[in-house]
């Protein structure tokens, strides 16, 4: 059976037209190929969805990460292959529910979208109520079964709430996962979101996030990415009212022929709107990563402040790191900036630890390590410790095989 | 009692012999000064012995007793017993010292023990919570230095002009942090200065005064007054 079949045969289960609709628009457009420019740097040939099937395996145990994040979380949201498998801690003015996918014409375009949206076993639904502050972050602790997986995410934080979020995306090996993610974030809101996707090395992640920011509100996302053998994490905002404000951090560690593949679009439709987009990566290996932002500013977005920067960190002459900030502007009455940055390791200031007596690796990963910090640091609160501590320990892997 | 033998150095940089074969010997406890013009070698010697990249050995040997430390990567030469504090120590953004001091194999709290070490040389306990060197003026990364030196506790100092930058009581307390070194642990200090004020609180065993690549005298203590009162010229006569 192909997987177009299973594909077939699930959503005629499900009984949802809206699925069903959103299958019929991927099998009329079928996956991407690498001629479209967007997805040039995408190992497309080697992905075949007849080599999975419908990912179904038994819940396994949480990751390291997951588990020490959930001793500081105050709401603990366990889902496997998509489905919530249990929601512990209550606390008041947060609702977690899983209702049906339905077709969402934003992502109409968008091939792994619908196939996510008709796939999917429902949305993990999260709503906070107006003016609703939460101590502890909610912890969306996600894993995933060999095969394909569909997770679907929608939050929405009511009108001047608080709310910080934690996703811990861990997996069996042969793996495709294609999480797709709706944050709301209503009139002076703030949403503060941590995605750490540490799959196994063979597996594609292929992502999308867009946010929906009100008046006067925030939200401020960071993704790092350790996993996955081709990484690819979209993350959009549409600004959509004034005053409205993102800040997106993106990470990345790659190793072996990984394929880190990250694409922004900040869409600032209102006046005094604030984008700060800030990318940093480590290329080990014959890795590869990518970094495209496009901050496309309308006329009458006036006062628009948008800022995004790109560092990469070659730690193999095998390894590549493509930067490619874009800005197009049809407003004046803006403030605009990019930098991006593609280099190895300071010899010299490794000399000067290694002088101190830290051997070349311990050097090395310290170093690394200090580049990625502002990266870690800016999580939501108490998940830097747990991260650092993680990503310490990858970094012994990657300063080992040098 | 350890030993500290330097066996006809030479050194390029850049493609230029800058050390002609320089030597000299030194044992634990004993305060070695090095003094000479401008050009003359000094910080070359220095960041050989500390495996600087830039720094190229052409020849000769260097030994802690008598293991040969020119062939160890540098950090394996601090293991071995030798450690240099620079004349411009490096910022390392991200990177704290603490975490430094521990991946080089400092034991106990050495945390505490950096407390201990900065407060010997005035330096504000909380400069050390920053990362390495960054944001720190010249003078406080010269103590920064010092807080290294005394929680790594090597046999064998190397002082790259510890005392340029610093003010008269810094310069006190850094020469009193050293004097006390060689008895602390036997530490064997070799400074290298253009100033002779260092040398009123850490009274020196012997002077070698280098030129042009070589060390061209060696003696004690009346040859720093000496350069004090004559200059270099009178010893520039005696390379040739």
């Amino acid at each position: 059976m192909t997987f177009l079949d299973q594909a077939r045969n699930r959503v005629r289960a499900s009984g949802n037209p809206e699925q069903s609709r959103a299958l019929e628009s991927f099998e009329a457009r079928g996956l991407p190929t690498t001629s479209d420019e967007v997805w040039r740097y995408a190992p497309l040939s080697t992905l075949s969805l007849d080599n999975y099937s419908v990912a179904a395996g038994p819940v396994p145990p949480s990751a390291s990460t997951a588990r020490e994040l959930a001793g500081r979380a105050s709401l603990v949201i366990r889902v496997h292959n998509g489905e919530v498998i249990s929601v512990e801690g209550s606390p008041s003015g947060v609702e977690v529910t899983q209702r049906p996918a339905h077709f969402d014409e934003r992502f109409a375009h968008d091939s792994f979208s619908q196939l996510a949206l008709a796939m999917s076993p429902g949305v993990v639904e999260v709503v906070v109520a107006p003016g609703t502050v939460l101590e502890g972050p909610v912890l969306i602790d996600s894993t995933v079964s060999a095969g394909a997986s569909f997770p679907l995410l929608r939050v929405v934080v009511g009108a001047r709430s608080e709310l910080s979020v934690v996703e811990n995306l861990s997996g069996e090996a042969g793996a495709l996962v294609v999480p797709l993610a709706e944050y709301v974030v209503e009139e002076s809101a703030t949403l503060r979101l941590g995605t750490y996707q540490d799959l196994a090395p063979d597996a594609w992640h292929v992502a999308r996030t867009l946010a929906t920011v009100g008046r006067d509100a925030t939200v401020s996302q960071a993704v790092i990415s350790l996993g996955a053998f081709y990484n690819r994490s979209r993350n959009d905002a549409d600004l959509v009212a004034p005053g409205a404000s993102n800040e997106l951090r993106t990470t990345y560690l790659g190793r072996g022929h990984q394929v880190h593949d990250y694409r922004t679009r900040p869409f600032p439709g209102a006046s005094r709107t604030t984008s700060v987009l800030l990318s940093k990566g480590a290329v080990a290996g014959e890795s590869r990563s990518i970094y495209t932002g496009l901050i496309e500013i309308e006329k009458g977005a006036k006062k628009t402040d948008a800022r995004q920067t790109n560092h990469n960190l070659l730690l193999s002459p095998h390894a590549h790191a493509d930067s490619v900030p874009n800005l197009d502007i049809r407003e004046n009455d803006v403030v605009c900036a990019h930098a991006s940055s593609v280099g190895p390791l300071d010899e010299l200031q490794r000399w000067y630890l290694e002088s101190r007596g830290v051997p070349r690796s311990e050097a090395e990963r310290l170093m690394i390590q200090g580049f990625l910090y502002e990266m870690v640091a800016a999580l939501p609160g108490g998940v830097a410790a747990v991260i650092e501590q993680s990503l310490a320990k990858e970094l012994v892997d990657v300063v080992s095989v040098r | 009692m350890s030993h500290l033998v330097i066996d006809e150095l030479r050194v390029d940089v850049g493609g230029r012999e800058v050390l002609k074969g320089l030597s000299l010997e030194m044992s634990s406890g004993e305060v070695h000064v090095i003094m000479g013009p401008n050009g003359s070698g000094k910080s070359t010697l220095a960041h050989a012995l500390a495996g600087h990249p830039g720094y190229r050995v052409t020849g000769g040997r260097v030994s802690v007793d008598g293991v040969d430390i020119l062939e160890l990567a540098p950090s394996e030469r601090v293991s071995a017993g030798l450690f240099l504090a620079l004349q411009h120590p490096l910022d390392v953004p991200g990177v704290r010292l603490v975490d430094a001091l521990v991946s080089a194999g400092a034991t106990g709290d050495v945390r505490a023990r950096m407390s201990d070490e900065a407060s010997r040389v005035d330096l504000r306990d909380e400069l050390l919570d920053r990362f390495i060197n960054v944001d720190l003026s010249g003078g406080e990364r010269k103590r920064a230095e010092m807080v290294q030196f005394g929680v790594l506790q090597p046999r064998f100092a190397i002082l790259d002009e510890i005392d340029s930058g610093l003010d008269v009581d810094a310069l006190g307390a850094v020469a009193r942090r050293l004097a006390l070194s060689t008895t602390e642990w036997g530490c064997g200090v070799l400074a290298i200065t253009h100033f002779r004020r260092l040398l009123h609180e850490l009274t020196p065993n012997v002077i070698h005064v280098v030129s042009a690549g070589r060390v061209v005298a060696t003696g004690g203590p009346e040859l720093a007054e000496q350069l004090e009162a004559e200059g270099y010229e009178p010893f520039s006569t005696l390379e040739r």
